[in-house]
């Protein structure tokens, strides 16, 4: 396992361990259920937002359907709950997230042929076909507007405190679990092919990088995780309706990505919490929370592109090599 | 017989709405290579001021056009300033336009909650222009104010044409469009020209806004459908594309005017979407759109 | 008298790469530098440079005396650069008039646009033939002769001539550098033009420079230059060799 993690020194390895350990300890000590729903809520929107991260920052292309995607996924797992009731409720949601997985490769197919701002248009008209379909709920199978209808979900039979608890820890099982794929797949043939394809296009052609493939792959490996996603949500929420994959939503996922740094593995993570924040500060002032996030996308994509975790690792550097000058100077 | 003219009738009408909101947008991706994503808040604001001007300060309805041209125009010019100008010259291309597609989003989120904040949730009633109906065939009847919608969208259309066509301005638009370097080695001075373009684009969106709230009310997400509508209409045109959005626009009028007679309303957008996927796989640019050249 | 055009130190590039290094230029009022190198080694980069298409990396570009690196290309033109770009730079999808027209953009050459633009017809009466056409639509020698017909529509202090030669039949050829050497002949600005090769440049270069690797190797007249066994040779033109 050297190549992902090879930027872990031992320092960052035991922040890193002790954070997760403090993370996985945390709902045994504190129980207020509002607050713990909306940490699971984020925790789901995190890994949305990790898929979204991967297709999107790291492979460089501009898809715009991911939160259909993940409505696809709740919709698939969502089906097999209700009307496969054999399927045990875990593989459902993970049959859910190849579901859309599946579509998502169907779509990644006529973007190749596209050059880059039609594959925002396309994936955009995508989701917006899906979504007005999903609102007309043809034969049932979406809910409408009224949402989906309850389904058996993942605990169904434990206490408010225990459900919350097992949610978090299925959901941050899974973050984790989707962070160092992804950390892996960056160091991986894929990553670096994806990666190529995104800065220098022309290149990438002439060394011999399948391109088609990589793209196709990434749509599938992030349709995956969104489809997850959206069977984790249903379970949950118990509930999922056509406004989860609005332009609303849309919008606050997008500002979570660029706030935390596109592109980058721990983005998402940093991007997420920050803006689950200030969303339950403001969540009695729809008008000014979303006046305040124009700004914040505004001003972060323009005076701060790395987003924060690039200004933090710009700022390290700066200290380190500020130390390192220190060392030198001493010698 | 009846049917065919109320189709006629209303493709007229939608396609001038298209027009009127698309035009901008092609005009500004003709010359910033970017999606403006605020177009549809720009649609709203003129909506307002349309609301403002005439129904509670009974100004009349040539002045209240002029003043959503203008303050549109001005909101145009900021928002660029603000949201692409900085960006320019900073990056690769591609991702100048993803950049700045999520740049002029947030000023669109801004522009539709401040909206929200300050008039709330609720739809306002927008005169129209001129008030009455007349009667085509058989009861099938267009309203005064969508004649006038149409004739002034013509109005606009070929200005912006002449405008380009003959004017000092207009000629360097185009230049810049064609071939930035070559302009720019002209003294074309394109920092001063890029907000001018915006300005502008935003401006015949504005109007538009006044004649659609007469038709479906001035609201803060007012300007959420006709984004939509522009983009499918810019898409089908082909980016960059002046005629061909103007042929794009009364095509999706007419497809949209047969949709809704043939099938009612509520699968006519559904089904222009599915059209816009179908037409992106097989011409991938768009039926007139071709990358590498720009055609303003 | 400070030259028209001085270039000091001069290092520029695209993104990562340094193309052009540690480049000495100096160019007097009135007269033609003929700068000749291999492809790939800097001669559009340097004018490009020049005239700000793209920000030199170090050293000064001075006109007249002023800095003007750093500054932007339409500034500088503004100045009275004229930069007359490799391949065409014409607006493909406006006709050879508006081409013309645009020539004359700035300020004060717009409002005597129209005794320009009869100027250009007269001296070039293959462009006034064509002049409602589509650029796109013209022949390749027709194009150069456009460009250059655009570059004479407003007065310059500098005049920057990239590879006018580039990809033309000869006939073409012939009529481009007709016109070339009535600017040389008959204009007050420096110019500066660059070329491959020594093929067609005799009774239009003043001086020439060789350009390898980014910077300038030699200098000379033509004459000098010419009889010079190792340059002829590397810059393989037509100089043909007395009896062969």
């Amino acid at each position: 396992m050297t190549g992902a993690f090879a930027s872990l020194t031992a320092g960052r390895l035991g922040l890193i361990t002790a954070g997760v350990v403090l993370a996985a300890l945390f709902p045994l000590v504190y129980h207020d259920p509002y607050y713990m729903t909306i940490i699971v809520t984020a925790e789901i929107v995190l890994i949305l937002n990790i898929s979204w991260n991967f297709v999107l920052g790291m492979a460089g292309v501009w898809n715009f359907a991911q939160l259909a995607i993940y409505a696809l996924g709740a919709y698939g797992s969502g089906w097999l709950m209700l009307h496969q009731t054999w399927i045990p409720v875990p593989v459902a949601i993970v049959l859910g997230g190849l579901f859309a997985a599946v579509v998502s490769v169907l779509l990644a197919f006529p973007t190749l042929r596209l050059f880059g701002i039609y594959t925002s248009l396309l994936t955009f008209a995508f989701a917006q076909v899906v979504q007005y379909v999903a609102l007309n709920n043809p034969r049932n199978l979406t809910g409408g507007s009224y949402g989906y209808p309850s389904v058996p979900g993942l605990f169904p039979h434990l206490g408010q405190t225990a459900y919350l608890r097992a949610y978090y820890w299925v959901c941050a099982g899974v973050i984790v679990a989707s962070c160092l794929a992804v950390a892996w797949l960056r160091q991986s043939h894929l990553g670096i092919a994806l990666r190529s394809i995104r800065d220098a296009p022309a290149y990438t052609a002439a060394r011999g990088v399948n391109p088609r493939a990589a793209r196709v792959a990434a749509f599938g490996l992030s349709g995956f995780l969104a489809g997850i996603a959206g069977g984790l949500y249903l379970s949950f929420e118990q509930s999922f309706t056509t406004n989860q994959m609005g332009l609303t939503p849309m919008s606050i996922d997008v500002t979570m990505l660029v706030i935390g740094g596109i592109g980058t593995v721990t983005g998402p993570l940093i991007g997420t919490a920050i803006l689950t924040v200030i969303h339950t500060q403001l969540i009695n002032y729809p008008g000014w929370e979303f006046t305040v996030l124009g700004i914040i996308l505004l001003v972060i994509v323009i005076f701060v592109p790395g987003g924060l975790v690039g200004l933090i690792s710009r700022a390290d550097r700066r200290v380190r090599s500020w130390v390192a000058e220190g060392a030198d100077a001493e010698a | 017989m009846t049917e065919i003219v109320a189709i006629i009738a209303n493709a007229v009408v939608y396609g001038s709405i298209y027009g009127l909101v698309a035009i901008g947008m092609t005009l500004i991706y003709g010359t910033l290579r970017i999606l403006d994503m605020s177009q549809g808040s720009m649609v709203m604001v003129g909506g307002y001021v349309g609301w403002w001007a005439m129904a509670t300060h009974g100004i009349n309805p040539a002045l209240a056009l002029v003043l959503a041209f203008v303050f549109t125009f001005g909101l145009g010019t900021v928002t660029e300033l603000v949201s692409v100008q900085p960006l320019i010259g900073r990056q690769k291309s591609v991702d100048f336009e993803m950049v700045t597609f999520i740049t002029t989003f947030a000023v669109a989120i801004f522009l539709t909650n401040v909206a929200l904040q300050h008039f709330g949730p609720f739809q306002q009633n927008v005169p129209s222009i001129v008030g009455g109906n007349l009667e085509l065939y058989n009861r099938v009847s267009i309203s005064y104010h969508e004649l006038t919608m149409a004739g002034i969208s013509v109005v606009l259309m070929s200005g912006l044409g002449l405008f380009l066509a003959r004017t000092r301005w207009g000629l360097a638009i185009r230049a810049v469009a064609q071939d930035l370097d070559a302009a720019r080695s002209l003294a074309v001075p394109v920092t001063r020209l890029y907000p001018l373009t915006m300005g502008l684009a935003s401006a015949l969106a504005g109007v538009g806004g006044v004649f659609l709230g007469a038709l479906y009310f001035a609201s803060p997400t007012a300007g959420d459908l006709p984004l939509l509508q522009a983009l499918i209409v810019v898409v089908l045109g082909g980016l960059g594309s002046l005629s061909g959005t103007l042929y794009a626009a009364y095509l999706v009028g007419l497809m949209q005017a047969f949709c809704e007679v043939e099938f009612g309303t509520t699968w006519t957008l559904p089904i222009l979407y599915t059209a816009i996927l179908v037409i992106l796989i097989v011409r991938p640019n768009g039926l007139k759109g071709s990358p590498s050249e720009a055609r303003l | 008298m400070s030259a028209t055009l001085e270039v000091h130190g001069l290092a520029a590039g695209y993104d990562q790469s340094i193309v052009v290094r540690d480049l000495d230029l100096v160019v007097e009022a009135g007269s033609t530098v003929v700068v000749i190198g291999p492809n790939g080694h800097g001669k559009t980069t340097l004018l490009r440079a020049i005239s700000g298409l793209i920000k030199p990396a170090r050293g000064e570009v001075l006109l007249d005396g002023e800095r003007i690196d750093g500054r932007p290309a339409e500034r500088i033109s503004a100045m009275g650069v004229v930069h007359v770009m490799q391949g065409d730079g014409l607006f493909a999808d406006m006709t050879v008039e508006e081409n013309l027209l645009m020539g004359a953009f700035h300020g004060a050459s717009w409002r005597h646009r129209g005794t320009a633009l009869k100027r250009v017809y007269h001296e070039l009466p293959v462009v006034e033939e064509k002049r409602a056409q589509k650029a796109r639509t013209l022949s390749g020698g027709e194009r150069r002769l456009v460009g250059l017909g655009r570059g004479m529509m407003r007065p310059a202090r500098l005049l920057l001539i990239d590879e006018p030669s580039l990809g033309l039949a000869p006939v073409a050829i012939e009529a481009v550098y007709a016109v070339i050497r009535r600017l040389h002949d008959e204009s007050e600005a420096a110019i500066i033009l660059i070329e491959e090769n020594f093929t067609h440049i005799e009774g239009v270069a003043d001086l020439v420079h060789i350009l390898e690797a980014g910077s300038l190797v030699r200098s000379g007249s033509y004459a000098e230059l010419s009889q010079d066994r190792t340059v002829v040779e590397t810059y393989l033109g037509s100089i043909a060799e007395p009896g062969a």
